[in-house]
């Protein structure tokens, strides 16, 4: 691993605020990153590692904020990615929003955190819960050092204080299965597939020892005693049991446009660029899946041209809005039973002058959540819990099926 | 500096501090100190208040200790001597009650970056290491690797060594962690952490109470180890087989090392990890941040280098979205032409030709260059495609389709045909003319309207403004003249009048004097000097790949190295280099090779080193190979070992000579490209046996040799170490 200094900085490539962790890179080496930065932006071939000299950076962004780590080591670079994201998931934990504003405003906290986070360049406590215990926001207000510093910090399970207790014990299970889509402008499935992941929000006194038990031999111990374990488990094998073909797209959504133009003469001397050109289209949303579940929070992204105004929508069901600056329109519908059909109606001005420049032709996006409906069928059978008390817990069980990357391309 | 008045602020700032109204209201004199450090952060220099805020960390509020404490860490090595005043307020709370108090000053302490500084820590860091608090004896022991990067040249203290290597005991995981880390830094002159039998078992048996960060860590660490018997090795195995398929991307990519690295000589093991891995590895492919996913996709590309049918099933999965940005596309494209197969390329080829009328022309020519690439081998899909792009008339497709077509003529000489017929049809808008040029002129025989073309090309000669383009229309006029010389003759003419009487460019200039004065000589000479082969199919070698073993990528998997390209990394690819393991057997194959520097037999004053460096590409070795001018051609006298091919491989890799690609043991002629690196150029080679235009010597094995830049002594010495090499295998194997 070992980072030898991490930054923040914002879009223009100024340094907000800098930790040097080890001392072992040149602080103002920071100065090549944003020029190497531009320099492959423009090149357009930018990368998340560069280089100058025996310095590498390696950078994300998030919001209005590049954050970069430094390393003259060949040290693990997803293990670098893995944390710079751990620092915006701590972050935004403590300020709702990470960006420019939330640094400036909470700088004392960030540099606390940034002290604790890491070490010398090895990451050390990055639980944000653990965190929260010990390093607060009270902007004003003066604390006197407790006196005792949290169990966590000092236990042998780095994750959990001791001597929780909860009234009542439980455990909430959401199953939750995304779908990854990408359909093919002519209709056919480029590829799909589901990416499961078991979340757990664990109410449990003590020091338990968790074993969840799913159906079709699919057991997962998850000795953790975490609060929250993750467990992503590629579809394949799942879908492999459950169907041997790929999963058909839950919603299917077809479109129609059509374009039509027709010149209203109104002055004699007028210019072709007041004759104007329609474009009329259609959607149609379909949902494939079964008739009982509901699909929840639809929301259709369509793309239209750039130069596209006065719109106006008809829809069976739901309603659609036009977000001129993303240049979309976004049909949402609450509720969207499965095996119905639903249409649009979207009407658009055109601009007879065609658009010389390029456009890329974005794909329609979808998102939804179908509560209690796995599309790979998996069940949790039983969970058990280990804990020298020996009480029993009460486990709830959400299954939930949900949009991950959902594509549908258009022509254009 | 930020703004003006920096100073009065500074000032300002002091009397405040120093103010004993101030210093009472404890709440108002917090505020000053946050605005010490806002100041500190914006790039103020506000050094001048380093002793009242050595003053201000005498407080019981923990959030001020910090920031008096960040403070000192930043203006330290700027004022020693006034930081020396410091130390004592943190020595004393180094002794505080308080645990985190202790913790918080001891790191702090270390992060001191000045000289002299290691006398005072030394007795707080030893205490901290026998802290009950193990937030105490994490920093501490983290502490010990910060003195030790303060006097990196002094000894190594053996007792704070042996106190970290029992303190992997330690019942805090994360203590143990550190440990590892700190004595790796201690140690690393002597080749870092030792882990011994006991130690790894311990490790190992702590794995499932480590976060993340630290299973990751651990598990690089253990790539130390080698394991006693295979019962062990086994045992170890299955203990980590879960760890495969972990939830977190780096320490699955991680186990897969440490599984590569201990189960080297079980294939078998190998190929089961490597499929285990593949899901996880195909997720991070897919994660939600890019980095990763970028990250996935270089891990991905490594695992093809040796088994490139492993993900062949899941091609679709490196279809580009179309949010992604294009460093991720790039990869995806390089993966899809290697999973082609005859089943999916029909798919494929679609996918990649809707990529290729993308807005960003980088993305378009990238996607063009990967059609270019599977068309060597189904070439007739291809170049369907590849013509219908012709027809949308953007500037920068057809460029690349063209030289697409170059390079495909280049490489499958069956195509020529197919692609003359389109090359006629499209030529009225010439875009890309270097790569036009030379297939006019090439195949001028086939493409009916060539001298036409040519004709426009010469005609606005006035305003072509790129020299490589002009020196490229002389060798193409002359070639045409060859063919066909009633239509050129004329133009050449005139060709040779403007570059030579007109023409500024000396290059071009001394070009087309060749010219003409190789036409004076007559037109038999010239077509002796002026046409070479016209395809050369056995090239195609240096494009495709084959399967290379495991260990060759093996021990840069999971770092930086896949993801920067080995261009940017030197000093990786050295380490790598030189960590290459080498078997036993081939040690006693060469018992007196094994030596980097060897003494030639030919020349005994003269002696040279050579060493792998950087890896180098396929592509860029193609590219150089065309570029230069061989050298020096020598024939072996005898033929190319019997040995199996790998093993002549390994031996040439143990004098630091890197195999990049080989014609199939069997075929006539047997080609290989081999580099290496002398003092400062880089040395290029052929091995060549049974050439066809040279009888007579056809069992005997012929080098060419090219080099950047030209140093002879180096080619004789690489020359005489490569003989040695050759001839020790041919006594070994007959």
């Amino acid at each position: 691993m070992s980072a030898s200094a991490v930054f923040v900085l914002d879009l223009k490539g100024k340094v907000l605020i800098c930790r040097n962790y080890k001392g072992d890179v040149d602080m103002s080496e920071i100065d090549h990153f944003f020029t190497l930065l531009m320099q492959q932006e423009e090149e357009g071939l930018v990368c998340p590692v560069m280089s100058h000299g025996n310095v590498h950076f390696l950078w994300i962004k998030h919001s209005n904020l590049y954050l970069v780590a430094t390393t003259n080591k060949n040290s693990n670079a997803s293990l670098v990615y893995a944390f710079l994201y751990k620092l915006v998931e701590v972050f935004t934990e403590y300020f709702k929003e990470l960006e420019e504003e939330s640094i400036q405003d909470n700088f004392v906290v960030v540099y606390e955190l940034l002290d604790e986070l890491m070490d010398f360049g090895f990451p050390q406590t990055t639980d944000s819960k653990i965190l929260q215990e010990y390093i607060t926001q009270k902007g004003n207000k003066l604390e006197v050092a407790k006196t005792k510093v949290p169990t966590t910090v000092t236990n042998a399970v780095s994750w959990r204080s001791e001597g929780i207790k909860y009234k009542k014990n439980e455990v909430f299970i959401d199953v939750i299965e995304s779908i990854n889509v990408l359909v093919n402008a002519n209709g056919s499935v480029m590829s799909s597939d589901i990416v499961g992941s078991i979340k757990l929000k664990t109410m449990l006194s003590g020091m338990p020892e968790l074993r969840l038990g799913l159906n079709d031999r699919m057991l997962f111990a998850l000795t953790g005693r975490k609060n929250q374990t993750i467990l992503h488990c590629l579809s394949d094998e799942l879908m492999k049991r459950i169907s041997p073909t790929n999963v058909k797209p839950l919603i299917w959504i077809e479109s129609v446009i059509e374009k039509f133009s027709h010149s209203r003469v109104e002055i004699m001397y007028m210019k072709t660029d007041l004759i104007q050109s329609l474009s009329f289209s259609l959607f149609q949303a379909k949902g494939q899946f079964k008739k009982q579940s509901v699909a929840n929070n639809v929301e259709i992204r369509v793309p239209v041209p750039s130069d596209a105004d006065s719109p106006k929508f008809k829809t069976s069901t739901g309603h659609a809005k036009y977000v001129p600056e993303k240049n979309l329109v976004v049909w949402s519908i609450k509720s969207f039973p499965g095996g119905k059909e639903f249409l649009m109606r979207a009407h658009f001005g055109l601009p007879s002058v065609e658009n010389h420049e390029l456009e890329g032709r974005p794909p329609i996006t979808v998102k939804f959540e179908i509560p209690y409906f796995t599309v790979s069928g998996i069940q949790v059978r039983y969970m058990k819990i280990i804990e020298k008390s020996g009480y029993q817990a009460l486990p709830w069980v959400r299954y939930i099926t949900q949009s991950g990357d959902y594509q549908l391309r258009t022509n254009s | 500096m930020p703004y003006f008045g920096s100073e009065e602020m500074v000032k300002e700032l002091k009397r405040a501090l120093s103010n004993p109204n101030v210093q009472a209201d404890r709440l108002r004199y917090k505020n000053y100190i946050t605005k010490v450090i806002r100041y500190m952060t914006q790039g103020l220099d506000v050094s001048a208040l380093f002793m009242d805020m050595v003053k201000a960390s005498a407080t019981v509020d923990i959030a001020q200790k910090k920031l008096v404490y960040l403070y000192m860490c930043t203006y330290a090595s700027d004022k020693p001597d006034l930081a020396l005043l410091a130390i004592n307020t943190l020595r004393k709370d180094c002794a505080d009650p308080n645990p985190m108090v202790r913790g918080l000053a001891l790191r702090n302490m270390c992060n001191f970056r000045m000289p002299g500084m290691t006398e005072y820590i030394e007795q707080p860091i030893v205490a901290g290491l026998r802290d009950k608090a193990s937030y105490v004896r994490r920093v501490a022991v983290l502490g010990c690797a910060k003195m030790h990067s303060l006097q990196p040249n002094t000894d190594i203290d053996g007792t704070i060594v042996n106190e970290l290597y029992a303190l992997l005991r330690d019942p805090d995981p994360v203590v143990v962690v550190n440990c590892l880390r700190a004595l790796e830094e201690i140690l690393k002159d002597e080749g870092g952490v030792v882990i011994n039998k006991p130690i790894a078992h311990h490790l190992l048996n702590r794995m499932k109470d480590l976060d993340s960060w630290a299973q990751s860590e651990v598990l690089t660490f253990l790539l130390r180890y080698r394991p006693r018997s295979d019962d062990e090795l086994f045992d170890i195995l299955s203990l980590l087989d879960s760890f495969l398929q972990s939830a977190h991307a780096h320490v699955a990519v991680a186990t897969l090392r440490l599984f590569l690295q201990l189960a080297s000589a079980h294939p078998a093991v190998q190929a089961d990890a490597l499929l285990c891995t593949s899901a996880p590895l195909l997720a991070t492919c897919g994660a939600a941040s890019r980095e990763l996913r970028f990250a996935g996709l270089c891990h991905v590309q490594q695992v093809m280098r040796s088994q490139p049918g492993l993900f062949g099933t899941h091609y679709k999965r490196f279809f580009c979205g179309y949010s992604e940005p294009t460093y991720i596309k790039f990869r995806k494209m390089e993966i899809l032409v290697e999973l082609v197969n005859d089943e999916n390329v029909a798919l494929v080829l679609e996918e990649l030709r809707s990529y290729c009328t993308d807005v960003s022309p980088e993305l378009a020519q990238a996607a063009i260059a990967a059609i270019g690439r599977i068309a060597q081998t189904y070439s007739e899909k291809c170049l369907d495609i590849l013509t219908g792009l012709l027809a949308l008339k953007q500037d920068h497709i057809t460029s690349a389709v063209i030289q697409m077509f170059r390079d495909l003529v280049w490489f499958c000489p069956q195509s020529t045909a197919a692609v003359c017929q389109t090359v006629e049809a499209c030529v009225d808008s010439p875009q890309d003319s270097e790569a036009l040029l030379w297939l006019l002129g090439e195949h001028g025989d086939q493409i009916s309207s060539a001298p036409y073309v040519m004709e426009g090309y010469i005609d606005g000669l006035k305003t072509e403004l790129s020299s490589a383009v002009k020196m490229e229309l002389l060798t193409a006029s002359v070639k045409m003249f060859l063919c066909r010389p009633a239509e050129t003759q004329d133009m050449l003419g005139r060709l040779l009048h403007y570059c030579i009487e007109e023409e500024s460019d000396v290059c071009v200039r001394d070009r087309a004097l060749l010219c003409y004065r190789l036409l004076q000589r007559g037109v038999e000479e010239t077509r002796k000097v002026v046409t070479g082969p016209k395809s050369d199919p056995s090239m195609s070698v240096l494009t495709g790949r084959q399967e290379e073993p495991i260990s060759q990528w093996a021990s840069t998997f999971n770092t930086l190295g896949p993801l920067s390209g080995c261009d940017l990394c030197p000093q990786t690819a050295v380490i790598s280099a030189a960590d290459q393991p080498s078997s036993s057997a081939e040690k006693e194959l060469l018992p007196e090779s094994t030596d980097v520097t060897l003494s030639s037999p030919d020349d005994t004053e003269e002696e040279i080193s050579l060493s792998l460096g950087p890896p180098l590409s396929h592509e860029t070795f193609e590219k150089m190979w065309l570029d230069l001018e061989i050298l020096q051609r020598q024939t072996m006298g005898f033929p190319r070992p019997r040995t199996a091919l790998d093993t002549l491989q390994a031996a040439l890799q143990l004098v630091k000579i890197q195999t990049l690609a080989f014609t199939p043991g069997a075929t006539v002629p047997w080609k290989a490209y081999i580099y290496t690196r002398s003092t400062g150029t880089l040395i290029l080679a052929e091995l060549l046996q049974g050439d066809q235009h040279a009888p007579g010597i056809d069992e005997s094995l012929v080098v060419s040799v090219k080099q950047q830049p030209v140093n002879q002594h180096a080619i004789r010495g690489f020359v005489s170490i490569l003989k040695g090499v050759l001839q020790t295998l041919n006594v070994d194997s007959s």
